[in-house]
């Protein structure tokens, strides 16, 4: 019995192995015999899979032959995994696309070149959208992606905490003079144990300190990307004064926000006030909603400035069913499903007549402030090699941020290591 | 009837032999087909991807040794040496001796021995991505419950994970934590190998079980102790699922100072998309593993007993 059980596992998991070898070889076709195609559509942030699946019901509603599935990969390995599947030719046929990713995309021969369609199709992309998104997904004169959301950043503010302490709520037009003074206060008045003004982390750049560095007259990344703009008076005169808030005591030291993320904080009760992109709403409102509120950045050298950065839907150039796959980017662009995107209030759809959607879908708090953003607003500076330029910046900016090097120091060494990365890319 | 008749005796047996050949073939083609697709052939691209400038896509352009003279300039190949060698030498040898102690009680005669095995052997098939998780919250310097137990002595806790000194050392216990049942386990089965007549002779001539354990034990077991060497070298020098899980690339300011050479080889391969000059770093790891290995080899003739 003992044997016969045995052999019968034996031949139970040679079948199941051998089953998988099988099933691994056997391809997707996406195409059935009745002229049904099924579209695979690849997104990393799981609040934002429902409303995409919607839209993807609303397009099948027109076009009953056309199916979308969407794929969820988490952030953090979503990049990994596009790479592999891309290399292997079996990338998803839509891909959720950011700016830091599409030159080298578009460079490899990822991604359809979409400059036909769009002109062929009512979409009129340069119209409709705002020019910085549209210039984003734009490589060497040809358009390969089409703009589905943006972001651009606010400070959010903890009511309870701001009222405990008796200081007054941040105000529209106020100035980082002003903002560091209320940080200020806000500690003078006494917080509580692991409670903080606010939280500026090294890597949180895109909410601080680089739109500080563009209205300061400074860059990160020169013109056509030839040189590093770190090494700048100008660029240096304008981090101070945010690193400042973290070597005064007025966030949390760099380890703490290693140990635990602002943004957790935020959302523990743990900052008072803390910059943020629109697309953390939906997270803040677990465990705070109707607590918050939100307001304008503070001007920096008298100017408003912010930055921009959205994502984008491409097609890959692989894909098996490129008419189809060409005609559902497009329809994502559309009045229609941008709508179906922007009421959904988990982010600001691109097109500019479906903006107000998502203010509207958020009763709870005014999110009016990061559409009027938009007009002042420059896109992130990005290039090929970015991920590595953040490592050289990662490098020095981490003494810096622990007072152990001065700012100068950090930033002199960040020009001097990124411009050999550079001029390697460029030569290529 | 000589010649003829033993041709066809010849050719019966062959034929069984075929037989037999096919049934042993077919025995081992699961893991050799596996081992063919999954290991062979992506170390033969590896190698040849060494020689190429590779970029994210696996479009490779070939460019001689250029990766390997690019490697012998790399600003952090010391310091990723020095991490990997410092987390094998401690992670190793500690984590042998507190899996030979281990083994010896499981030996012995104590109650819910069972119990005991089963926990120690937990980790072993726990993710390593959870342990991983569960680890970096004792950690924390803020809500950790290391923090909180220290606290109760009056000693003041820390950012263990995200502070240079300590970060390597915290990755190292959790090493050697999850890779003790299992070496113990191995161990263990070495020890019951071991005929009982030999204690009982050391017993009947005096021999306490201090002096058992380092004159009988040790040397009988000898085999399994080199085994489990090997084996956690080669990984104590591959060390990467832990590292990555528990200290953040992005945002743990630790980073740097615990940058293992499979780390290195990460980033270029995975964050910077320098496949080509990430498969020298992998085959630059593979000749020094390789070096320890045949060293080892060598050197257990002096202290290895096979019989």
């Amino acid at each position: 019995m003992r044997k016969n059980l045995k052999r019968l596992t034996a031949v139970g998991l040679t079948a199941v192995l051998g089953a998988g070898l099988l099933a691994g070889c056997g391809g997707k076709d996406g195409e059935s015999k009745d002229g049904k195609v099924e579209l695979v559509m690849s997104v990393w942030d799981s609040d934002q899979q429902p409303v995409m699946e919607k839209m993807a019901e609303a397009y099948n509603k027109e076009h009953p032959n056309v199916t979308v599935k969407t794929q969820l990969t988490t952030w953090s390995e979503y990049w990994t995994k596009l790479e592999a599947s891309a290399t292997g030719g079996s990338a998803p046929d839509i891909i959720t696309m950011n700016v830091l990713h599409v030159e080298e995309y578009a460079d490899a021969g990822i991604l359809m070149d979409l400059t036909e369609a769009e002109a062929e199709s009512d979409l009129k992309i340069n119209e409709n959208f705002p020019a910085p998104l549209v210039d984003g997904y734009t490589v060497d004169g040809k358009l390969y992606g089409i703009p589905k959301d943006f972001d651009t950043n606010a400070v959010f503010y903890n009511k309870e905490i701001f009222d405990k302490a008796g200081v007054a709520y941040p105000q529209d037009g106020w100035t980082f003079e002003d903002f560091r003074k209320t940080c200020e206060d806000l500690q003078a008045a006494g917080l509580g144990e692991g409670v903080y003004p606010t939280a500026i982390n090294r890597n949180s750049g895109q909410t601080t300190y680089i739109s500080s560095v563009f209205a300061n007259g400074g860059y990160l990344l020169s013109e056509g990307n030839e040189k590093s703009g770190w090494g700048e008076q100008a660029t240096i005169d304008a981090v101070q004064p945010w690193l400042d808030l973290v070597l005064d005591g007025l966030s949390p030291t760099l380890q703490q926000m290693a140990d635990t993320d602002p943004d957790a904080m935020f959302q523990g009760g743990q900052l008072a006030m803390y910059f943020s992109g629109n697309y953390m709403i939906t997270s803040y409102n677990n465990t705070l909603e109707g607590k918050y509120g939100i307001a304008k950045r503070p001007t920096f050298n008298g100017k408003d400035t912010d930055i921009i950065n959205g994502l984008a839907f491409s097609v890959s150039a692989n894909t098996k069913h490129p008419e189809e796959a060409k005609d559902f980017a497009l329809w994502l662009g559309s009045e229609e499903a941008q709508k179906i995107q922007g009421e959904s209030g988990v982010c600001i759809s691109a097109r500019n007549d479906c903006q107000q959607y998502f203010v509207d879908a958020h009763d709870e708090v005014d999110c009016q402030v990061f559409l009027d953003n938009v007009a002042n607003a420059e896109l992130l500076p990005h290039c090929k090699v970015t991920s590595e330029l953040s490592q050289v910046e990662k490098k020095y900016l981490e003494p810096a941020w622990k007072g152990e090097i001065s700012l100068e120091e950090a930033c002199k060494n960040i020009a001097k290591e990124q411009d050999p990365i550079l001029e390697k890319m460029n030569s290529k | 009837m000589s010649k003829a008749n033993t041709k066809a005796v010849k050719k019966k047996a062959t034929r069984r032999q075929k037989k037999d050949w096919v049934a042993g073939y077919l025995f081992i083609a699961p893991v050799t087909i596996g081992l063919f697709i999954f290991y062979v052939f992506p170390f033969l691209q590896n190698f040849w991807f060494s020689f190429n400038d590779v970029n994210k896509f696996n479009m490779a352009t070939f460019n001689g040794i250029e990766n390997y003279k690019q490697l012998f300039h790399e600003p952090d190949l010391l310091l990723a040496l020095k991490n990997t060698f410092l987390y094998a030498i401690i992670t190793v040898p500690i984590g042998l001796i507190i899996s030979l102690v281990l083994a010896s009680f499981m030996n012995s005669k104590i109650k819910g021995k069972g119990l005991y095995r089963t926990i120690y052997f937990l980790p072993s098939v726990t993710m390593a991505a959870a342990v991983a998780l569960v680890w970096k919250l004792i950690f924390n310097g803020d809500y950790g419950i290391l923090n909180e137990i220290l606290g109760v002595f009056g000693i003041e806790g820390q950012s263990w994970l995200t502070n240079p000194d300590t970060a390597l050392f915290c990755v190292m216990l959790v090493g050697i934590w999850s890779g003790a049942g299992y070496n113990m386990i191995i161990l263990l089965a070495g020890m019951q190998g071991v005929s009982k007549s030999y204690y009982e002779a050391a017993e009947i001539d005096g021999a306490g079980p201090v002096q058992r354990f380092f004159k009988i034990t040790i040397p009988l077991v000898s085999p399994t102790i080199f085994f489990v060497t090997i084996t956690g070298l080669i990984g104590a020098f591959q060390v990467f699922d832990t590292l990555y899980m528990m200290i953040d690339m992005d945002k743990n300011p630790a980073f740097n100072a615990v940058k293992t050479v499979n780390v290195l080889f990460y980033q270029n391969a995975f964050v910077y998309g320098y496949k080509g000059y990430a498969a020298a770093i992998s085959i630059f790891m593979f000749v020094i593993i390789m070096i320890i290995t045949v060293f080892q080899l060598w050197g257990q003739k002096k202290w290895v007993n096979y019989d």
